[in-house]
């Protein structure tokens, strides 16, 4: 409500003082037009010779453009303050959801040490409960780990390490391994089309790309889960559509769910529990590596459809594509130097 | 284990986290509860419209309907159900917003095993005081005003309300020792089991919502009387 209040605020203060700037703008036309007839009346009787001269109007049109350029200057600071504060609610967002993911498994672990130290707990218990904790404490591992990449992921640090592939064979083990990780049996993803070209893959940044959506196809579908993941060629492109049969996303959500910290909040879908940076980090990912991400989804309970496009090797963003390439083998010289000393 | 012979009190626990759910669920059994365990919103609504507990055990942050949405639906149709929220939320502000939407209790995670094992224990045995106090005699009259302790419906003049659960509670600790002098520590004690010296603001926040609902001038109470440095009374002229 506050944070309502205080945009608000800001929106009247900002349309306030561009009244007011035009309001002088006019006051001062009007100020300069009149007077200047009764200056040219009063010279023409006093003097005829007085010429009112240019120099006046210069300071006239300076100071209009003056007004302006701050006219203009105040719409890009107010521009600027309503997205810093748009960025600070959604960083609450990610605090609250971020401190609740930490807390879970924590006071889970917690009530296990202290129903171990309190109780008399059976052997076989004590072991179900131990196996808990462990799964717990991985939880906490995996979400530090991913708190502390998003600094990374910001430098352009999290990709780097960039090679060329044969498109076919690293999407389709990309994916596999993203699948073997989920622990998904082989039936519930299938993977159709061929590929004969090239692309350049940072394998474990991209990995975290597949991972994701994996992920979020799991959270999003009611089990039991099915992905297809199709790859085709276009002209200058690989297109990668990974679609799954979940609760799909709403027109009006399809685009920001990209963004930083987003979250969609909707009764009708179960709140599940993440930090909002999944789907960030797949666009942020995508776009390092020259290509582009976006989703369709028909509505809610239709599935939704990522499609991942990807440069093809020497065909598109050659430029860009080789500067990375030449980025990683500089990188590889340094290290060797290094490990040589 | 002591409660085997009768029935056994059963709890709902609401709480999607599977692994602390599984480890409540051997605890309270251990205790001698019978629990049901609902995994999401929904899921706790269908078991509770469908079996009877003597108590509900809250996560806030749920998948289809949040542990507030919960809280209300449960005292809508059941207004004495103790519910006890056990959440990682922190602030003041969902602390406030859950005890005003009815929850008895809160706690936050991470939590002490034997805090809540004592916590649940004690609302339980409040509501059995409660429950058999208000048996004999559950409308209470004072005044213009008229409470019926079992349904927690109200009257005051010409207005029509419902009191939360706690609330009732503390009017109940007042009429129950009419004429005497209440100290705020004893109302925490007895009606919320606490002994923390921060939270008698807490007290005073119920009592003048309660002067709110029974006083014609709240700010010159006539039932409800603060006793200066001591405490609360409650007076009944017509007596």
């Amino acid at each position: 409500m506050k944070k309502r209040h205080s945009l608000l605020f800001l929106i009247f203060a900002f349309v306030f003082a561009q009244l007011a700037w035009m309001g002088l703008l006019t006051l001062w036309i009007y100020w300069y037009v009149s007077n200047n007839l009764i200056f040219q009346q009063v010279g023409d009787k006093l003097s005829p010779q007085i010429v009112i001269d240019s120099p006046n109007v210069g300071v006239f049109v300076g100071g209009i453009i003056l007004i302006v350029l701050i006219a203009v200057a105040l719409f890009f600071i107010f521009r600027n303050l309503t997205v810093q504060m748009k960025v600070t609610t959604l960083y609450d967002n990610f605090i609250a959801n971020v401190t609740h993911e930490l807390k879970s498994p924590l006071s889970s672990i917690q009530l296990y040490l202290e129903t171990l130290s309190i109780k008399k707990v059976q052997a076989d218990k004590q072991k179900e409960f131990l196996e808990i904790m462990m799964k717990d404490a991985n939880r906490l591992k995996k979400l530090i780990n991913s708190i502390l990449e998003i600094s990374r992921l910001e430098q352009k640090r999290i990709a780097h390490d960039y090679h060329v592939y044969n498109a076919d064979s690293i999407i389709k083990q990309l994916v596999a391994d993203a699948v073997g990780q989920f622990r998904l049996s082989d039936n519930s993803v299938k993977i159709k089309g061929e590929l004969q070209c090239k692309c350049v893959i940072d394998k474990d940044a991209m990995q975290i790309v597949f991972d994701n959506l994996t992920d979020n196809a799991i959270k999003y579908s009611r089990p039991p889960v099915n992905i297809d993941v199709k790859i085709s060629r276009l002209p200058k492109r690989i297109l990668i559509e990974f679609i799954d049969k979940g609760i799909g996303i709403e027109q009006k959500n399809q685009k920001t769910i990209f963004h930083k910290f987003q979250r969609i909040d909707n009764k009708n879908i179960p709140n599940v529990k993440g930090t909002g940076l999944g789907l960030y980090w797949v666009k942020e990912i995508v776009k390092f590596h020259g290509g582009r991400v976006s989703v369709f989804s028909e509505g809610e309970n239709k599935g939704s459809c990522f499609r991942i496009e990807l440069p093809i090797y020497q065909t598109s963003k050659k430029f860009y594509v080789n500067s990375l390439l030449r980025q990683t083998a500089r990188k590889e010289k340094t290290m060797e130097v290094t490990d040589g000393e | 284990m002591e409660n085997d012979s009768i029935r056994k009190e059963k709890i709902l626990l609401v709480e999607d986290e599977e692994t602390l759910a599984i480890g409540l669920e051997y605890n309270l059994t251990d205790e001698g509860y019978a629990v049901d365990w609902a995994r999401d919103g929904r899921q706790a609504l269908v078991l509770f419209n469908t079996n009877e507990y003597d108590l509900i055990i809250l996560d806030i942050m749920l998948p289809y309907y949040n542990g507030f949405e919960i809280a209300q639906q449960v005292r809508a149709k059941y207004p004495q159900m103790p519910i006890l929220m056990l959440t990682a939320r922190t602030s003041v502000e969902d602390k406030v917003r859950g005890l005003e939407l009815g929850a008895d209790d809160y706690m936050t995670k991470p939590f002490h095993l034997q805090e809540l094992l004592l916590r649940i224990k004690g609302m339980l045995k409040r509501k059995l005081w409660y429950k058999s106090s208000t048996e004999s005699q559950p409308v209470f009259r004072f005044g213009n005003n008229e409470i019926n302790f079992e349904n927690l419906h109200c009257k005051s003049s010409d207005k029509e309300f419902v009191l939360t659960q706690r609330e009732a509670m503390v009017m109940k600790y007042l009429l129950e020792k009419k004429g005497k002098i209440v100290s705020r520590k004893e109302l925490l004690e007895n009606v919320w089991h606490i002994t923390s010296e921060v939270e008698t603001r807490t007290v005073d926040n119920f009592i003048s919502r309660l002067r709110k609902y029974f006083e014609e001038d709240p700010q010159s109470p006539v039932y409800i009387k603060s006793i200066r440095s001591a405490g609360y009374s409650f007076e009944d002229k017509i007596d």
